[in-house]
Order: C-alpha cells, then structure tokens, then sequence
C-alpha cells in the first residue's frame, strides 16, 4: 500500500485546483470589462458544449454531426415559448427544451444507434440538416426570419448561469463517467461493442443514454444561448458551423477525456474572438479551425490534454516552454 | 404528362451528373475504406477552377474540365499518402480519426474558399449556355445534355482503368484484401494515393458540370456532400456499380419533388429519404463490392 499517501496527495492536489478554478471564475465578473465578459460568458457555454458532444463522440465513440439539432431544438423551444402570445418566463422554459430534446434524442437514437461508426455520422448529419431545413419552412419557427425574443441586458445573470450550467456538466460528466458503473459500461462499449454486450451489458439502451443526456446538456445551452442573444435564425442555432466547433474543440483538447474538452473550447473560443476582433470578421476562423483538425489528427491524436497529464514527454516539453520565460 | 415526361428527362440528366460526382467516392470507400467528407468541397473546388479558366483565360467549361481533372489528379495524388497514414495509423479508431481528418480538409476548403471570394454565388458561362433542342413536347437544354454525356464518358472512363488495365486490376484487388495485395507485388501505398488522386479528379470535374449548369459559391459544398453520401448509401457504400442506378434514383427524386412539391422542399425530402434510407436498409439496396 506503498501508494495511497500518493494517491491521496493526488485527490488533494486535484481538489485543490478545481475549488481555485471555480472561486476565480466565480469572482471573475468583479475585474473585467463587459466585453471581456461576453467572451468569457461564450468560453464556458463552448466548454460545456464540447463536453457534451464528447459524451457520445469521446466516451461511447459515437461521431455525432448531427449535434446542432439539439442546439437549435433547446434554442427554439425557449424562443418560441417566450412569444407575446404564450409569454412564458426563461426558466420554466428549460424543462420543456430539455424533455423534448431527450425525447427527439431517444426517438432518433434508438433506430441510429444500431448503425455503426460512419454510419451513424451520416445519419446524424442529414438528421440535423433534415431540421435545419425544417426550421426554415416552418412558420411557428418564423422560417428564414427568425425570432426575437424579450430582452434581459443582464450580463452577470447569463455569465452566472453558463457558469452553473458548465460546471454542473463537467462535474456531472466526471462523476457519472470516472465514479459509476454507467461509466464503466460506456468504456466497455466504446472498446469492443461485442464483447461489451456479451457481457451483458445492455449496450443499445447505454448508447441511447449517452446520446440523450448529451442531448439534454446541448439543448440546455441552446435555451440559454437564445435568451442571451435575444435573436435567432435557423443558420445562427442550427447550422453546421455549432456541430464543427464542437467535434473540433473535443478533437484538440483530447477525445474521451472529462477536462480536454473544457482546455478545446475555452482556446479556440477564445482564438475565434481574438480572430474577430483583429480581422473584423471570423471567415478566417473556418480555415484555420480545419487545418487545427487535419493537424491534432496527424500528430496529436489524444489532444492537447495529452501534454499536460500522463505523458512525460509532454510534461517535459512543457517545462522546456516554461523554462524560456 | 408533358410536364411528367420533362421531368424524367430533367431527372435522369441529373442523375448522370449525380453518378460522376459518387463513383470516386465509391472507389475511394472501397479501397482506402476512408469516408470522404471532402467531396462537397472537391466539387465545389472544380467549380471554382472551371469559373477562373474561362473569366481569365476564356477557356470553356466542356474543355477546362480535362485541365482541372489532371489539375485535381495531381492535388488528390499529393494528398493521398495523408489519407492512407491517418487510415492506417495505430490509433485507436483509425476509421474515425480519417473521418475527423477529412472532415478537416473540408473546412479548411470551405473557409478558405469563402475568405477568398466570399458568399457570392459565381455562374459559370460556356457556348452552349441558353441553347436548346426540342423533340415533340420535351425541351432539352443541350448543356445539360452535353453536361450528362461528359459525365457518363468520365465514369465510363473509370470503368475502362478498372475492368481492362494493369493498374485497375491492381485497384481491384486491394479492395478485396490489402494483405494479399501486397504480397503479390501491388504498392498498396502509391496505388491507394493514384485512387485517391482519381476520386478528387473525377469529383472536380462532375463540379465543373454542376458549376456550369447552377452556378458555385463557397456554401454548396455542403449539399453535395449529402448528395454523394445519399447515392452511396443506396448503392451500398463500396459499391461502384450500383452508382449507376443509385445516381439516377436521386436525380429523379430530386426532378419530381421540384415539380410536383416545390423547390424549398426538395432538400429537405432528400435528407429525410437519406435518414430512412439509412435507417431501413443501412447497408444498401444495391449490392456491394467493385
């Protein structure tokens, strides 16, 4: 038992760090300017987007493309509900965005989840265009219009609940997949799908939980995301660029890890509004964002989180950075 | 049925575009067993080049298009070793990861393309552009007529390489089995990038079609993609012969559902067919195999 001081020391240190990350980031709107907190506020909901997404794509193996249906579905729920005719307030629109997303994800997932690897991608991606294109003939969604909903110019109300909302995903995420048997299954799975339910595992039913309570986690941000914006249009919620940022942020930070996706998506928001406020506009964003995959592919395949954990040539490396400051 | 008759002609000369524009993916499946999602962006890609050659240079479409395929042959070729190492890579999933590889690259295309010459959509002019042939109730743009026989002479060319040349027998045998390829003297690494040069190639010039009949921007990529993966999925992905059936199905589909539906439906009846295609019969209708 040579281990355990070690062990624990390990569970501390952890420990440490996380209450300082979330006591800065709790005080953080107290220092900067509202811009700064704008980005800020994008940075946790692309985190906890990314984190989401690598439910299925990182832990069960799943490449989903078709995750901006989901965005879009917890964002037009929550517009829609908050129309003058039906004038509901923000919050109770969340349980209906989140039970419908769970309910189209369970509606979808059962009949694609059988399907395999880039199988399973394309189906999910005509799904999502599917209702890209159905948000835009639609006329409860305004078709290519769009919705406008009340106005609350309350920055620190939406950087607090992207805060909670984040936090409780990561935390969430971590527990259920590190601490539970449902994690457990989930691994075995995403390994060796057959030897997985020769085990008994009822693998269907594990994939289709996955895929709803990421489901639920993106329709979630979608919601709070369209209160934010006041404005929405089909491409703005539903687009294909919500699912790339996704699948990238999870592919740089480091696939099927619970904090790569958080290190993804805080860089590349981040780069993305750099990017937009030196250039003026963010098409510059596309390309790099596509040669950041092609590259993390060729040469980083576990990610950026890969260099700072378990890797000592990547701690190496990171020393030989620091050293040069 | 006049208006039904021109929509089988509208449908089927479609369709031929359609198989040009899936029958390199096919190969491609079949022998690197890499799903491209690049071939939007490739078409796209061809589109541009054949709108460049003819505002710069003056140089038709219904010729540009034998530079822009060996253009894109020699781009493909350049690529292909990528494609094979990230394929057989030892990573965990290496048929993921090739997928998120060229999901990459058709970003990359996209943004790029649209930082370069930005949303607007650019139409391609040729001779025969506002031409047409009438036989008793039809009438038949000759540009897409002559655009259809292009297309069914490239994929005829495809057929020709694979069923009657050394290298095609070669192609042939390391869709069945790279291994034994290999043993029998094949290069499986130079051979899988000339496949992949062929698909780009062939890929770009079905855009330098579509580009001359619609028109190109940055955004179509996208659609095109779907409408590869829609034909391959029906033929049963691999599956080079059922292109031919597969094509025309979706060019009829998607005629008639403008016809008689209305244009702003008809993606939408595309992908939904698409999804249940999948969804019913996930490994085709068509058969497999080259």
């Amino acid at each position: 038992m040579a281990s355990e001081p070690v062990q624990v020391r390990k569970i501390v240190v952890r420990a440490l760090v996380i209450i300082a990350c979330i006591v800065a980031l709790s005080v953080l709107p107290a220092f900067v300017d509202s811009y700064t907190l704008r980005i800020a506020t994008g940075a946790l909901m692309w985190a906890g987007l990314a984190c989401a997404w690598n439910i299925v794509g990182g832990y069960a193996g799943y490449i989903s493309f078709g995750h901006s249906a989901f965005f879009g579905i917890g964002a037009y729920t929550t517009a829609i509900l908050m129309q003058s005719g039906i004038g509901a307030s923000f919050f109770t629109t969340l349980l209906p965005a989140i039970l419908l997303s769970i309910a189209v994800a369970i509606a979808i997932g059962f009949p694609t989840m059988r399907l395999r690897g880039a199988y399973f991608a394309i189906a999910t991606w005509a799904f999502a265009e599917m209702l890209l294109q159905l948000a835009t003939v639609l006329d409860i969604t305004g078709g290519t219009a769009g919705l406008s909903l009340p106005a609350y110019l309350n920055e620190f109300f939406f950087y607090y609940t992207m805060l909670v909302t984040a936090a409780a995903s990561f935390i969430g995420v971590w527990w259920l997949i590190d601490r539970s048997r449902f994690g457990f299954r989930i691994k075995a799975l995403r390994d060796d799908e057959p030897a997985a339910e020769s085990l008994g595992i009822r693998t269907n039913l594990i994939k289709v939980q996955a895929f709803a309570l990421s489901a639920a986690i993106t329709a979630l941000f979608g919601s709070i995301y369209a209160y934010w914006t006041t404005y929405i249009d089909p491409h703005s919620v539903m687009g294909p660029q919500i699912t790339d940022q996704m699948v990238v942020m999870v592919l740089l930070g480091g696939l099927g890890t619970v904090w790569g996706p958080a290190l993804g998506g805080v860089l590349l928001w981040v780069t993305n509004r750099y990017i937009w406020s030196t250039f003026g506009d963010t098409v510059v964003y596309l390309p790099i964002l596509g040669v950041i995959i092609a590259l993390v592919v060729l040469f980083l395949p576990n990610g950026l989180i890969s260099l700072l954990v378990g890797r000592r040539r990547g701690r190496e490396l990171i020393a030989k950075i620091l050293s040069k400051f | 049925m006049d208006l039904f008759l021109q929509t089988l002609i509208n449908g089927i000369l479609i369709g031929g575009i359609l198989i040009c524009l899936t029958i390199g993916f096919q190969l491609t499946f079949g022998v690197l067993h890499v799903i491209d999602f690049a071939v939007g962006g490739w078409t796209m890609l061809g589109g541009y080049a054949a709108y460049w050659l003819v505002t710069l240079a003056g140089i038709d479409p219904f010729i540009s298009i034998f530079l822009v395929f060996t253009l894109f042959l020699v781009i493909g070729r350049g690529l292909g070793p990528l494609i094979y190492r990230v394929r057989t890579s030892r990573y965990a999933r290496p048929d993921l990861m090739a997928l998120a590889f060229t999901f990459g690259i058709f970003l990359f295309m996209r943004g790029g393309a649209l930082w370069l010459w930005s949303y607007n959509s650019r139409s391609v002019e040729s001779v025969l552009s506002g031409q047409f042939l009438t036989l008793g109730p039809v009438t038949i743009p000759l540009l897409r007529l002559s655009a259809f026989i292009m297309a069914l002479l490239f994929s005829l060319g495809l057929f020709i390489m694979l069923y009657r040349s050394r290298f095609g027998m070669a192609v042939r045998a390391l869709a069945q089995n790279h291994d034994h390829a290999g043993l029998m003297g094949v290069d499986v690494k130079r051979v899988s990038a000339w496949v992949y040069g062929i698909y780009t190639g062939l890929t770009a010039s079905a855009g330098v079609l579509i580009a001359t009949i619609y028109s190109v921007n940055p955004t179509v990529g996208i659609r095109y993609t779907l409408f590869a993966f829609f034909v391959a999925v029906l033929a049963g992905l691999g599956s080079v012969g059922g292109v031919l059936v597969a094509g025309l199905a979706l060019g009829l589909l998607e005629a008639y559902v403008a016809t008689y539906i209305g244009a702003r439906y008809s993606l939408l009846i595309v992908f939904g067919a698409l999804y249940l295609t999948l969804l019913v019969a996930p490994k085709g209708v068509l058969g497999r195999g080259i």
